[in-house]
């Protein structure tokens, strides 16, 4: 399972790159959020250190790590703020560019 | 604390100058007045001097302690004898400056660099550990370069400062280097060590590392043959600076810090060839390249590089004699060298000129300078009976001292020779040729300067012939004894006593006379000789060096293509290689399988469909062609991740991820929907096959991760350190039984404070950034926030992008809002002991919010909520937080920690409702969230702008070319 879910991780991650890459602005930001749903789900498998129950005091089996779930939640709300930033900032780079095309985005050069 | 105060005093002056800079324009009484700041410090020093014991005064203010870092004085005969020379010449420049600027109204930013160079000067020389010594070292090439391109308009005083920096600063670096060897070895950054442990120094692996990083940095401060090509270019520098930095300071900076080190790094052979041969070849270069100078401070520059080839070649030598001569000279070089900086500078002020070719005959004008620059030049020739003449005689008697190898005597002796025959020509070039004969230029009519202005350089001309012909003042003898010992680390005796006798030095002395002035009574012909002879110099060496910089950058240059993707492959391919490269260990496969790392790993087929789910809205995100069906399958992975979650078991998480994804679904839905179809089209156009360098990157990245997460999950062998802490004591501290929600709330609150800041500002970020654009191209929403009146209500309301909406959504929109709100209050009241928390609250009521947006568009949208103020909202929230840990911090005496009023007051409140500080942040989260998504919707949700407006103009192509 370890191995099943490891593959998955790399696969989503991977996937997030290419997405990065793309000419399109907004596959690139599909691309940022896929790759910090793949960072997620590793940072919470490795709290699941041989715990089946949630995190809660109230819950006698074994608990889950509940630190990496904090993390997590942080960065999930973290991305999101980033996120709506990032598209705001893409909104105005391709508005002044006329352009959806990151290669088209050429200004930093002079 | 008085060796304080006199570096302190320096600096006030400068603040003082500084301040009064609207009113202070130089006059020569101001300049005698301003005076008095360094005359005090250099009292201060000689009663400190008068009060010194045997043994140096030493003073430590902690500074950094954790790095054992303190700012230290050590104050011994050497540090005194420096720190008085900078202060009492100081003390003549300043008034002399008075008179130089005399009525020039920008004269303050002058005399505020000078104050602020001397106190970096005087701090340079009291301190007392490296890294003082270093801080003030920097201060000094930073406060020079400001002095020397004071005339900034000047295209030769910027190039001649940029220089200097250049090359000091360089050494500089090197200094740094070699210094925090030094105190690696010895164990302490403090004098007081390292000049006691100087075998540990001398016996180390890395000495001669050591030597010469230190020795470069003083080599370049002290203008040391080939580094001294800096010093004539900050002849640029008005002549109060070239007087003060080039003759008893800045330059004497290097050969001071020698000096001072030679007890911990000299005496060794290296430290001797190394010292000697660099001093001897400065020595020789600077005496040769001085006489055929035109420019007066140019001949006096290139003499100076002389006198410190002497010095650091005295520095090298082990034997008593030589520090004797190395005192002896600085002093007499520092007195007569500022002497004569001055009188140039009195000459070039009352005539225009300092060339040599275009004066002549200067006596009958200006008789009192005449006699100054006389006595001065005496003494820079090595004639009694100056003082000049008993540095000279010191010198050849140490060349001769037996206990030099025969060969270097023979060196020594001969290059000494040289110099002093070259030196005495240029004694004359000052005298004879500027003062006698007639005047070579008749448009020049000179005038004696003022006789307050002629006071400056008079003081040290004459102390120049009082310390030759005067009976020898016993203590001043003494003093500079104590201050050669200081530095040779064995007691030295110093007289004064010119005659004595025939011998060696006596009969070489005389030679060098004889053979100098021959060479000048031949003189047109030797400069005639020189200057033909002129080719390479060491100048071009530092252009190619400059040329290389540059044609590197432009090199490095080339590689920005300019386009983002580019930069976004390399950075991800250095980065999947630093990975790479340092996961070494992790590339062997761990040997405990799942069953020892404690991973539960029983096959679980929900995780597996939530994978598949995961990977499978990834892969569509690629594969669907319209970017809003893509953002619909993104959103699919999305909830996926949310169900992998609550799998886990991790509930909270999972609830955030839900709510979060929705959101971030809705954001893009409506950035999408801003942008004008025709982008978006072309956008879409552009997905033309696969890209196998991107897909490349991606497979690497995918396969280094897949390999990291196998080995980091599969060795993983227990839960976080601190997690027990939290198992235990969540429930008894903070009366949460949601341990990730009391890690949230309580045990990283300030975590949490931050968090909800950086979202606060992400809305803030998009309302300007779009808003900003927005405002300035005046779109028609601007009109709402102006608070005109809307258009009239239109009888059927229409959704986002115009489209009509059916009767039972509208319902739905109005309804979803007060549930919504009572889910969030829900969330915020009990969410310490179940999923949830203040943030779903409020991304839950948010979301209420955009589906309004998106039901009823816009206009109606703000029409409906017109209370909601998502900036008070943001405010009120962060406030909240802020004042609620400021009053735990009362309470408790720490920042955001659980208090429980209800329990404090004996409230009557429900079960498993709690008034405590954690409950007020939670309301604090809520609301600055919902303020943030409030913002994000509101902003995003208006109506685009024409995009073409923000076209930017067209670019100025071929800017550069």
């Amino acid at each position: 399972m370890i191995l099943i879910i490891a593959i998955g991780i790399g696969t989503l991650f991977g996937i997030a790159l290419y997405q990065m890459l793309q000419r399109n602005v907004i596959r690139s930001a599909i691309g940022v959020i896929l790759l910090g749903s793949a960072i997620n789900l590793f940072l919470l498998t490795a709290g699941n250190s041989n715990g089946t129950g949630p995190a809660y005091s109230t819950v006698t089996e074994t608990q889950v790590d509940p630190l990496p779930q904090a993390l997590v939640l942080t960065a999930i709300v973290i991305s999101m703020g980033g996120l709506a930033f990032i598209l705001a900032m893409l909104y105005i780079i391709s508005a002044r560019y006329q352009t959806g095309n990151l290669d088209e985005i050429d200004n930093l050069k002079h | 604390m008085i060796l304080l105060s006199t570096i302190l005093l320096l600096f006030v002056a400068a603040f003082f100058v500084w301040a009064l800079r609207h009113y202070l324009t130089a006059t020569p009484l101001r300049g005698w007045m301003l005076a008095l700041f360094p005359a005090g410090s250099f009292g201060l020093l000689l009663w400190q001097t008068l009060e010194l014991g045997d043994s140096a005064e030493t003073l430590s203010i902690p500074w950094i302690p954790t790095l054992d870092l303190s700012l230290s004085l050590y104050f011994d005969p050497l540090a005194a004898l420096f720190g008085m020379l900078i202060t009492g010449i100081g003390t003549l420049i300043i008034i002399y400056t008075g008179y130089y600027f005399a009525n020039d109204k920008s004269a303050w930013r002058f005399l505020s660099y000078l104050f602020l160079f001397m106190g970096s000067m005087l701090g340079l020389v009291l301190a007392g550990d490296v890294i003082t010594l270093f801080i003030f070292w920097e201060a000094t090439s930073i406060t020079s370069f400001l002095l020397v391109a004071y005339k900034y308009k000047d295209e030769a005083a910027r190039r001649g400062a940029f220089k200097a920096l250049f090359i000091t600063g360089g050494g500089g670096i090197a200094l740094l280097a070699g210094l925090l060897f030094v105190s690696n070895i010895v164990g302490s950054t403090e004098y007081a060590t390292i000049l006691n442990s100087g075998d540990l120094l001398r016996n180390s692996e890395i000495y001669l590392v050591v030597l010469s990083l230190v020795a470069f940095g003083a080599f370049t401060k002290s203008a040391q043959f080939p580094a001294h090509i800096w010093l004539p270019d900050a002849m640029s520098a008005p002549t109060p600076a070239s007087a003060f930095l080039h003759s008893a300071t800045m330059v004497k900076a290097g050969i001071y810090m020698m000096a001072r080190l030679n007890p911990a790094l000299g005496e060794t052979e290296a430290w001797f060839w190394l010292l000697s041969i660099a001093g001897l070849t400065t020595m020789v270069v600077g005496a040769y390249l001085g006489t055929k100078q035109n420019d007066l401070k140019a001949l006096l520059a290139y003499s100076t590089i002389s006198q410190l080839g002497i010095l650091m070649m005295l520095i090298g030598q082990d034997t008593e004699i030589a520090f004797k001569a190395l005192i002896i000279g600085i002093v007499a070089h520092a007195l007569y060298k500022s002497s004569l900086f001055m009188s140039v500078g009195i000459i070039d002020h009352e005539t225009g000129t300092r060339l040599l070719s275009r004066l002549g005959g200067l006596r009958r004008a200006m008789p009192i300078t005449f006699v100054i620059v006389v006595i001065a030049a005496l003494s820079l020739g090595g004639l009694p009976p100056l003082f000049g003449f008993l540095a000279k005689e010191t010198l050849l008697a140490t060349a001769v001292h037996p206990s030099l190898p025969l060969l270097m005597t023979w060196l020594f002796a001969v290059a000494i020779v040289i110099a002093a025959a070259f030196k005495l020509v240029q004694a004359g070039l000052l005298t004879i040729d500027v003062f006698t004969g007639k005047p070579r230029d008749p448009a020049i009519h000179a005038h004696e300067a003022p006789k307050g202005m002629l006071f400056a350089p008079a003081v040290p001309a004459l102390l120049s012939l009082a310390l030759g012909i005067l009976p020898e003042p016993k203590q001043l003898a003494e003093f500079f004894g104590e201050a050669a010992a200081a530095s040779y680390g064995a007691p030295v005796k110093v007289s004064f006593a010119l005659w004595t006798g025939l011998s060696i030095p006596v009969a070489l002395s005389a030679v060098a006379i004889a053979s100098g002035m021959l060479l000048f009574w031949q003189r047109q012909r030797l400069i005639t000789w020189q200057r033909q002879l002129d080719g390479w110099s060491f100048n071009q060496l530092y252009a190619a060096v400059l040329a290389t910089i540059d044609k590197g950058a432009r090199a490095a240059t080339r590689i920005q293509t300019g386009k983002l993707r580019f930069y976004l492959a390399t950075f991800l391919l250095a980065m999947l290689g630093l990975v790479a490269l340092t996961s070494g260990s992790a590339w062997t496969l761990p040997t405990g399988q799942g069953g020892t790392s404690g991973l539960h790993m029983q096959f679980d087929i929900i995780r597996l469909l939530a994978l598949v789910a995961i990977v499978g809205g990834a892969v569509a995100t690629v594969v669907i062609k319209r970017d809003f069906f893509a953002v619909l399958a993104l959103s699919a992975t999305g909830l996926g991740v949310a169900v992998y979650m609550i799998v886990e078991p991790a509930p909270d998480v999972a609830l955030v991820q839900i709510v979060v994804d929705i959101l971030a679904t809705v954001i893009l839905v409506l950035a999408i929907g801003r942008l004008p179809l025709r982008l978006r089209e072309t956008a879409q156009k552009l997905r033309t096959g696969i890209q196998w360098p991107t897909l490349l990157i991606a497979v690497t990245g995918g396969f280094l991760v897949t390999w990291i997460s196998y080995s980091a999950l599969a060795s993983r062998p227990r839960p976080s350190l601190v997690t027990p802490f939290y198992r235990a004591n969540a429930k008894i501290l903070t009366g949460a039984s949601d341990i990730v929600g009391a890690i949230i709330v309580d045990f990283r609150a300030l975590d949490t404070l931050v968090e909800i800041g950086v979202f606060s500002l992400a809305g803030l970020g998009v309302y300007t950034l779009l808003r900003f654009a927005a405002i300035k191209h005046a779109d028609h929403g601007q009109a709402i926030d102006a608070q005109t009146p809307l258009a009239p209500h239109p009888l059927q309301t229409l959704g986002i992008g115009g489209f009509r909406v059916s009767p039972y959504i509208r319902a739905m929109g109005d309804i979803l809002l007060p549930v919504a709100l009572v889910i969030g209050s829900i969330h915020v009241l009990y969410g310490h002991d179940q999923p949830g928390d203040g943030f779903t609250a409020g991304v839950i009521i948010g979301l209420a919010i955009g589906f309004k947006y998106v039901v009823f568009g816009f206009q109606e949208t703000r029409r409906r909520l017109w209370w909601l103020r998502p900036n008070i909202l943001i405010a009120i929230g962060i406030s909240i937080a802020i004042v609620s840990g400021a009053a735990t911090t009362i309470m408790t005496g720490s920042f955001l920690s659980p208090v429980d009023y209800g329990e404090m007051l004996s409230l009557p409140l429900p079960t498993g409702v709690k008034l405590s500080s954690g409950f007020l942040y939670e309301i604090a989260i809520a609301l600055s969230v919902l303020g943030s998504v409030g913002l994000m919707l509101d902003t995003l949700g208006r109506p685009a702008v024409d995009v073409d407006l923000l076209a930017e103009p067209p670019a100025p192509e071929n800017r550069g070319n």
